[in-house]
């Protein structure tokens, strides 16, 4: 369980001027919970990512991971970011191996393991790839599989698709969300698509920004597993997207950007 | 089948040196001065030196003083650059520092550090470490700045601590550009190897160029000149190979990127 109490978080802008980036964000996520964060630019999910990671600590307030106050980053939190952030001089294989490497397991244990996981993000024949020689899609593949290999508890993904085009987007959820049904870990997922949050989330974590707040948290009451294709021509499945939509409208602060 | 491009594009490196060569040639029949040997004469007292025992053993004295100097450079510069790259304190204490000693010509120095240190290998390898050192700190700094703090974050997530993640993800990804400076580094140790020698001379391939100078010997003057500069550019091809080798994975690649999602 992760619980954020009372967080805030204050920025130093280029002008020295305080920019409040969160204000009072308090939010518990359950073990096994799929949970969005859904809001503008800059309304400061990422940052609440980054402070679940302990790669930001906050101004005040605090965030707990089963109970114990996150001061620093840790391998039970696996963060998979939209950069994908993959260590170049390294293939496919040694990156995916890297954590496991980290941890202390055999290097033959390590190979065994990263090449299942391999084959499970799809990237089966790659292992001797390196970065600069995949697409964006198969290198957010490998930082999935990299992050997956040191076994995290809870999976930190920071708007992880928002740099793929739209069918490469598509495919990635529908893999992504084939895996999580597996082992349902818990996932923290910083979106600014409301579909994307609706399709693959438990509950949806609605910020608004200036300051950057709580306005609502909805679950999402969704049958699963889910197919795209049954879910898109589902009412209630559109009844969630557009009612969050509305709500963002409401308030002059659109979701997405068309 | 060689292309009719491609033959020039390969043979190109050897008309430009033999075109050189002529034109060397050409230059000092027509002046005819003594001090300006033609190119043939030069050439023809380079194996003259390299068979001299001596001669070696001064070339010798100088490249060791140089590998000496260079390998000192790398293993102070290399880990100062990182760490002024990720520390805005190590950053703000060095820089002004490396601002003051960035201009001066570092053979400009050679008077004091003779009075302090003597005109032994001590003096001369002191010289070429200030002067390979500053390029591959700057290139150093400027590689470990740009580091991608996610990959930096990536890396603490999977338990890297601080130091780790400088030796093991910081070093790796600037590797690049710290070896673009190695190379600048490289070329500025033969320099400032040669100049050292010039101002204190007691043993090297300088000392041999000016002790030729002085006794009217322009044939080895020059002939000193080639082998000093073939030397340098059988260094930086090494060190380009080396370079690219470890650097494989960076290089831009020109084949069609895959498209698989």
């Amino acid at each position: 369980m992760i619980e954020i109490d009372r967080v805030s978080q204050i920025f130093q802008t280029s002008s020295r001027k305080d920019h409040l980036a969160l204000s009072d964000i308090s939010l518990t996520i359950e073990d096994g919970a799929f949970v969005s964060i859904l809001g503008p630019s800059g309304c400061g999910k990422s940052t609440l990512l980054y402070i679940v990671g302990g790669f930001v600590s906050p101004t005040s307030g605090l965030a707990k991971m089963k109970g114990k106050a996150i001061t620093g980053p840790g391998p039970d939190r696996g963060p998979v970011f939209q950069e994908f952030a993959l260590f170049p001089w390294k293939t496919v294989l040694g990156n995916v191996m890297y954590g496991p490497r980290q941890q202390g397991v055999r290097a033959a244990d390590a190979e065994a393991q990263s090449k299942a996981l391999i084959e499970m993000v799809g990237l089966k024949g790659y292992e001797n790839f390196y970065p600069k020689e995949l697409s964006g899609g198969m290198k957010q593949r490998v930082a999935l599989a990299r992050t997956l290999a040191y076994h995290p508890e809870v999976l930190l993904m920071d708007e992880p698709f928002g740099a793929l085009d739209a069918h490469t987007r598509t495919r990635l959820q529908n893999d992504l969300l084939n895996i999580w049904e597996r082992d349902r870990k818990t996932v923290l997922f910083v979106t600014h698509s409301v579909e994307e949050a609706v399709f693959l989330s438990d509950k949806v974590v609605m910020m608004s920004k200036s300051p950057g707040r709580i306005r609502q948290v909805i679950d999402i009451d969704l049958p699963r597993p889910r197919r795209r294709t049954e879910l898109l021509l589902d009412p209630r499945y559109q009844k969630y997207v557009v009612d969050i939509e509305r709500m963002f409208d409401d308030s002059d602060e659109p979701a997405s950007n068309p | 089948m060689m292309s009719a491009a491609t033959l020039l594009k390969r043979t190109a490196p050897v008309l430009a040196c033999v075109g050189l060569l002529a034109v060397w040639q050409f230059a000092s029949l027509v002046l005819k001065n003594d001090s300006f040997p033609t190119a043939i004469e030069a050439i023809r007292a380079v194996p003259s030196i390299l068979t001299d025992k001596d001669a070696l053993i001064n070339i010798l004295a100088s490249l060791r003083r140089m590998a000496i100097g260079f390998a000192l450079a790398l293993a102070f510069s290399i880990p100062l650059g990182l760490m002024m790259g990720r520390s805005r304190a190590v950053a703000a204490f060095f820089n002004p520092l490396l601002m003051v000693i960035y201009p001066v010509p570092k053979a400009a120095l050679m008077p004091i550090i003779m009075l302090w240190l003597g005109v032994g290998d001590v003096s001369k390898t002191l010289v070429i470490f200030l002067g390979v050192s500053l390029p591959v700190i700057y290139h150093s700094f400027e590689g470990a700045k740009a580091v991608e703090e996610k990959m930096l974050w990536s890396g603490a997530a999977m338990g890297l601590s601080a130091g780790q993640r400088l030796v093991r993800i910081v070093l790796p990804a600037a590797l690049p550009e710290i070896l673009t400076g190695c190379r600048t580094g490289l070329v500025l140790a033969l320099i400032t190897m040669i100049t050292s020698e010039m101002i204190a001379r007691q043993s090297g391939a300088g000392n041999i160029l000016f002790n030729a100078l002085d006794m009217g010997q322009y044939d080895t003057v020059f002939a000193m000149i080639i082998i000093v500069g073939m030397m340098g550019i059988c260094l930086d091809a090494a060190f380009e190979r080396i370079r690219a080798r470890l650097v494989r994975w960076s290089e831009p690649q020109f084949d069609m990127p895959l498209s698989f999602s």
